[in-house]
């Protein structure tokens, strides 16, 4: 049984691998920004919108407003990256009720890339707002003693990150085979229910930590405000 | 727990991709259209908040305008009252003053009326009086009036005053006409040559007397010599008879203006 779909190799070309993991990956691509395209290509600004474009408008909007209840600050900004990694992760995690199809969020490969995609950005976000000193500076804060507890508490977040989605989606198609083995009808497809659910539900608290992360990271030190900047220049 | 590095790198590309595919095709335009639409209804509210201002002050300024018309239709009403007013007085007056000019007019004419009517009836008054009389005397006295009236005349010639004979005398002098004598009923002959010898014996000897009959007279004789004239008439009593007439007729002018 490959538990990986990593270890799925659909093509081999002069030494490079295609493996399921990337495949149903650009097929999960291809969907979001195709089916985006097909919907925004004919985008109504007046009284009358389509049943589409008003559910693009509900994800959009439901994505924002969770941003902005985290509390973020200038929420817009993170609205690329915390949105495709809900909408990533639960298409990925949703698609998984079709008969052949292998979720690429569970293959550690892919959590891995996405939570070190958040490692990246949560340094990125915080030296975007407040400089790379002041990035630094959060590492010292409360006390320059902290250093370490602050870098292993860098690294375990990532690697829980990575673990808790690849665990989560992982397990679930792994059950649903133990359960196929020992009983083919009924239980497999009540798994496949029950997946769906927790699928969503790992796809939100993955989006959700992320966005805590950066905002946590960005919060940490405030702005310096034009009476500071002007206090310090004599 | 198997991770293959080149997959992780081969994902993190594939979601950086992911990442710029999703904000060109879809939060871009969907976060644009929702802000267009945002900002559309924005404009509409304010361009209504503005209609509903502009409604508003449009509403106040006609309220306003309704307010002077009808200012200005109380202005004019109460001017036209008076006016008319006025012209009611003015029209009044003109009445009243026509209305006594006529009434002087019919006075004006009532009173030439009156002389005309006073001087008619004092002719038939008199043609009665001098009928009767003739008739009187030539049924109970056998005597002719005009006989009456010649002698009477004749006896006034006798009593004229020396002075007024004088006068007479010169102008029968002056003349070269005959002396015109008029009387109001046809003289007989015999009447005639009475009077003739009247006034050749007391006034001028030799002179011509012309006879004629004038209904003005009036009972009476006319003896005209050049500019001087003797007469004797009833025209007395008759002058009286037109004073009582006048009388009558004022009392009667008098009513009818009463009663108007």
């Amino acid at each position: 049984m490959q538990i990986s779909p990593d270890q799925w190799i659909l093509a081999e070309w002069q030494g490079t691998r295609l493996n399921a993991t990337i495949a149903f990956t650009w097929l999960v691509m291809l969907i979001l920004t195709f089916g985006s395209w097909l919907i925004t290509s004919r985008l109504s600004t007046g009284e009358s919108v389509s049943r589409w474009q008003v559910m693009l408008e509900v994800i959009v909007t439901g994505i924002r407003d969770q941003i902005a209840e985290i509390g973020a600050e200038e929420g817009d900004r993170y609205l690329p990256f915390i949105g495709t990694l809900f909408l990533f992760i639960v298409t990925s995690n949703l698609l998984s009720v079709v008969p052949g199809y292998r979720p690429p969020t569970g293959s550690l490969s892919t959590t891995a890339a996405l939570a070190i995609a958040v490692l990246i950005a949560v340094p990125a976000f915080s030296i975007a707002r407040q400089g790379i000193v002041g990035y630094l500076r959060t590492y010292l804060s409360p006390t320059p003693f902290m250093l370490p507890f602050n870098l292993v508490a860098e690294v375990s977040r990532t690697v829980a990150l990575a673990v808790r989605l690849y665990g989560n989606v992982m397990s679930g198609t792994v059950i649903v085979g133990i359960i196929i083995s020992v009983a083919p009808f009924f239980f497999p497809v009540m798994m496949q229910v029950l997946g769906l659910l927790t699928g969503f539900i790992q796809a939100y608290i993955f989006a959700v930590l992320a966005m805590v992360y950066i905002a946590s990271a960005a919060r940490t030190q405030p702005l310096p405000s034009p009476d500071d900047a002007t206090r310090k220049e004599p | 727990m198997q991770i293959d590095w080149l997959t992780v790198a081969a994902q993190l590309v594939n979601f950086l991709a992911l990442i710029w595919l999703l904000k060109r095709f879809l939060y871009g335009p969907i976060t644009g259209a929702m802000a267009r639409r945002e900002r559309r209804i924005a404009d509409r509210l304010l361009d209504a908040r503005h209609a509903r201002e502009d409604a508003e002050a449009e509403a106040e300024t006609l309220r306003q305008q309704q307010r002077t018309l009808d200012d200005a239709r109380e202005g004019e009403l109460a001017k036209v009252h008076e006016e008319a007013e006025a012209l009611r007085k003015r029209l009044e007056q003109e009445l009243r003053i026509e209305a006594e000019q006529k009434h002087a007019a019919w006075l004006d004419h009532l009173k030439e009326n009156r002389a005309e009517i006073a001087l008619h009836m004092q002719k038939r008054m008199a043609a009665h009086v001098s009928d009767s009389v003739r008739r009187i005397l030539s049924d109970f006295a056998d005597t002719d009036l005009a006989d009456q009236v010649a002698t009477e005349f004749s006896l006034r010639l006798a009593s004229l005053g020396e002075e007024e004979r004088l006068r007479l005398e010169l102008a029968a002098v002056k003349m070269h006409e005959p002396a015109l004598l008029e009387s109001g009923m046809e003289l007989a002959s015999t009447a005639r040559g009475r009077i003739t010898r009247a006034v050749h014996e007391h006034i001028a000897e030799g002179i011509e007397v012309e006879y004629r009959t004038d209904a003005d007279v009036l009972l009476g004789i006319r003896l005209t010599l050049g500019h001087q004239v003797l007469e004797w008439s009833a025209s007395r009593y008759l002058d009286r008879i037109e004073t009582l007439v006048g009388e009558s007729l004022d009392s009667a002018a008098s009513e009818a203006a009463d009663a108007a």
